[in-house]
């Protein structure tokens, strides 16, 4: 018999020994941990990047911005995946929260409106005071905008200021070039605070404008705040509904470009104007070759998924 | 019929049924929005002891959408069992809930009644339950159903893998599969959600996934997620399709904004029982959700819990194979938070068992809505808990097309584990044949899609 078989027979007197210690509830309800062990650091599994990529990981990125061939300790993610993840919603959190300033339309050429909403908590919860305008605003745009017109621009936050105050000015300018180079009467240059999209109907009504084209911040995406959409809509007036519109969305610097989607744009207000109509009545098949993606589903690259946290050694 | 209460002294009286439906919900943004919500936690209370002493014969009688306006409210009320029906109608709404509670109800008596249930009954019997008694009513209800596999059999918890890709990538979405089923997902359904709802692309994403499925011999079924209309066309062009498709309204008015009734339903579900390539007897598949009637103003003045159920009354005349709502995506102004959405998942869960459907759930949020990771991790435990019959599975819990956060690829496993449940007993044998899974653990490739041809 060896040592350690000796130890593990239960001798008599341990047995009588646990027994007592049990009746008297003293007895520990876990046996002893075993020794300290070495314990190894596991494996490296990383978020991924170019350099450390798995094989399935690096061909997949090629075709998807999925997060995929990350690895796993146990069922969870590892501790790298945690924090990129974490990166990545409190990006798209921010950007949700983050209210565009009061001055900032008029430091950037335009009239500033705003909403009925009155706070951004209200706004989340209100869509429908974010669809028309406060009576101060409507006063403002009676004694100062530009009527008559073909069409009225109007840039506003939606879902993410930060991609209004990002790309914003950018798509405006360039959109607003595009109008003026095919000649049409461009309204004054807007931007509305707490804005939905349908307050397009009533700017462009109050205006008379013969389209009217509302370029705001869209629902982020993990990881990405800086996304714009588009919504044009021919004859703007109260009671226009989605099916009404036609948009464009992905408009950043990694999706389709500003000046790129401004010439898109102002193609399907040229669609609208002659056609006298929008939305899914809209004949886009004359100009598809000269749309591009903007109305097609040709195949586009996705887009790169960047590490957003770096600790600093 | 009284429709009035007193709470310390003072009288709270309503004047129809649909308002103290209305009124007895808990506090939802989306009730707000619609401007009919209980003014306060008292009156809130008020609403719920009338509608205690209501009759399931009282609630019949009421519908929130009247017969005369609604082809819902016609269908429920005119397939409505009417032996069933006797045994429960007289029973109050609280004596219903204390019914269901009972340890001696057991899940096939409750079977037994549920072709008796109105939507407008589950719906009130939801209303005077707290999160607790939701689960462990919802946990007792019992509905099998079976395509090429088993789902639903007790101690079982299943999962949709949705590899969606903005652009229907081919490539993209079955790499996404690939890494999926590496983690045990996908025993319910491989189902797409597609960027373009036309016949072909639908047909492709599908030809995809049926190739994948056979050449690896995975038991689970497969879907794309387009309309209706798209899918039947899709049918037309030859391609396989175990499962068929559609998101469901709670009105006859909103499942217009759908382009949908029940005819329509009715026709494509007969092409599909002809056509498809899936065995068993179950073979639709429905998505619902609270708030998405008042979206298209088409509530009727109705509360969006009692909508919901109404979803799953037309959802049972299909006899479907899945049924999930989608509790938070919607966004903030229907289902304002963690807790709303929570209490949302847990109550369509509960109905939807209720009225005999395979309630999955999509666990949710939109990152405007004031829902946080953690929460929506506690929820997947308490949707397990409760005997929710499947959940999402998305890489990272991220969907890159719909850009909203669901429950991950990890989140399966790592539930199951927790509450010691198991896929579909057919999906389980094979996780076990590829290694993927040993027994109840993980196994030596587990989160390796190079398992996956």
């Amino acid at each position: 018999m060896t040592r350690a078989e000796a130890v593990e027979l239960p001798s008599r007197t341990r047995t009588l020994m646990a027994q007592l210690r049990r009746e008297l509830g003293n007895d520990e309800p876990l046996p002893p941990p075993p020794p300290v062990a070495t314990i190894p650091p596991p494996p490296q599994r990383v978020f991924p990047s170019p350099h450390r990529r798995t094989g399935f990981a690096e061909k997949a990125a090629a075709h998807t911005t999925a997060l995929l061939g990350i690895g796993q300790v146990g069922t969870r993610y590892a501790t790298d995946v945690v924090l990129q993840f974490q990166a990545e919603l409190a990006v798209a959190h921010e950007a949700v929260a983050t209210v565009l300033p009061e001055d900032w339309a008029a430091k950037h050429g335009c009239l500033p409106l705003v909403s009925r909403v009155t706070s951004h908590h209200e706004f989340l919860l209100r869509p429908d005071l974010g669809r028309r305008l406060s009576d101060e605003s409507l006063e403002l745009l009676r004694r100062e905008a530009r009527r008559g017109i073909d069409v009225q621009p109007i840039l506003a936050d939606g879902l993410s200021a930060v991609a209004t105050m990002g790309a914003g000015p950018a798509l405006m300018g360039a959109f607003i070039a595009e109008c003026e180079k095919r000649g049409w009467k461009v309204g004054t240059p807007l931007c509305a605070r707490f804005a939905r999209v349908w307050l397009e109907d009533d700017v462009g009504q109050e205006v008379g404008a013969k389209v009217a084209a509302i370029l705001l911040g869209e629902r982020p995406g993990l990881g990405t705040g800086d996304g714009l959409s588009a919504y044009l809509v021919y004859d703007p007036r109260l009671g226009k509904t989605d099916g009404d519109r036609n948009m464009m969305s992905n408009i950043h610097e990694r999706g389709t470009p500003p000046a790129e989607a401004a010439r898109r744009l102002a193609i399907l207000v040229g669609a609208m104007l002659e056609q006298k109509r929008s939305g899914v009545s809209l004949d886009l098949a004359p100009m598809v070759a000269e749309l591009g993606e903007a109305a097609g589903t040709g195949y586009r690259a996705p887009q790169k998924r960047v590490r957003l946290v770096e600790v600093n050694r | 019929m009284r429709l009035s209460a007193t709470i310390r002294g003072s009288t709270y009286s309503f004047t129809s049924v649909k308002e103290v439906l209305a009124k007895a919900n808990p506090p939802k943004s989306g009730d707000d929005l619609a401007g009919i919500s209980a003014r306060d936690a008292v009156e809130r209370v008020a609403a719920r002891a009338v509608l205690s002493e209501l009759t399931l014969n009282d609630l019949r009688e009421n519908p929130v959408v009247p017969y005369d306006e609604d082809e819902l409210t016609r269908m429920v009320e005119d397939t409505l069992d009417a032996t069933a029906f006797s045994a429960v109608r007289s029973l109050t709404v609280g004596q219903f809930r204390e019914w269901l509670l009972e340890t001696k109800t057991t899940g096939a008596l409750i079977r037994s009644i549920s072709p008796g249930l109105t939507p407008e009954m589950s719906a009130a019997v939801a209303k005077l339950m707290s999160n607790l008694d939701l689960m462990v009513a919802g946990a007792k209800c019992e509905v099998v159903v079976r395509a090429n596999s088993t789902l639903g059999l007790p101690g079982r918890f299943s999962s949709r893998l949705q590899p969606n890709h903005p652009t229907d990538d081919v490539d993209g979405i079955l790499y996404s599969t690939r890494e999926g089923l590496s983690y045990g997902c996908g025993d319910a359904v491989i189902g797409v959600n597609p960027a373009t709802d036309t016949p072909e692309s639908t047909a492709e994403i599908l030809q995809a996934l049926h190739a994948l499925r056979t050449r690896n011999k995975i038991p689970t079924q497969h879907c794309v997620l387009s309309h209706i209309t798209v899918q039947m066309k899709a049918l037309d062009l030859g391609c396989p399709m175990d499962l068929m498709f559609q998101s469901l309204s709670g009105s006859e008015k909103g499942n217009r904004a759908f382009g949908i009734s029940i005819a329509l339903v009715d026709e494509a579900s007969e092409k599909m029982r002809a056509r498809r390539s899936s065995a068993g007897p179950n073979f639709m598949y429905f998505e619902t959700g609270q708030g998405s009637a008042l979206s298209s103003a088409a509530h009727h003045g109705a509360d969006q819990v009692t909508l919901e159920a109404r979803c799953y009354g037309f959802a049972r005349r299909y006899k479907p194979f899945l049924v999930n709502t989608v509790v938070g995506f919607i966004g903030p102004e229907y289902l304002e938070d963690g807790q709303q959405i929570t209490r949302a998942g847990l109550e369509d869960h509960f109905m939807g068992k209720l009225l005999g459907l395979p309630m999955g759930c999509d666990a949710c949020f939109t990152y405007h809505s004031s829902m946080s990771q953690n929460e929506v991790e506690c929820l997947q435990v308490l949707m397990g808990a409760a005997g929710c019959t499947y959940l999402m599975s998305l890489p990272v819990g991220d969907d890159i097309m719909l850009n909203y956060q669901s429950t991950s690829f990890h989140d399966i496993p790592s539930v199951r584990m927790l509450l010691g449940k198991r896929p579909t007993p057919e999906f389980d044998a094979w996780l076990s044949a590829t290694g993927i899974m040993d027994g109840d653990k993980p196994g030596e490739r587990f989160g390796d899609p190079g398992v996956i041809r």
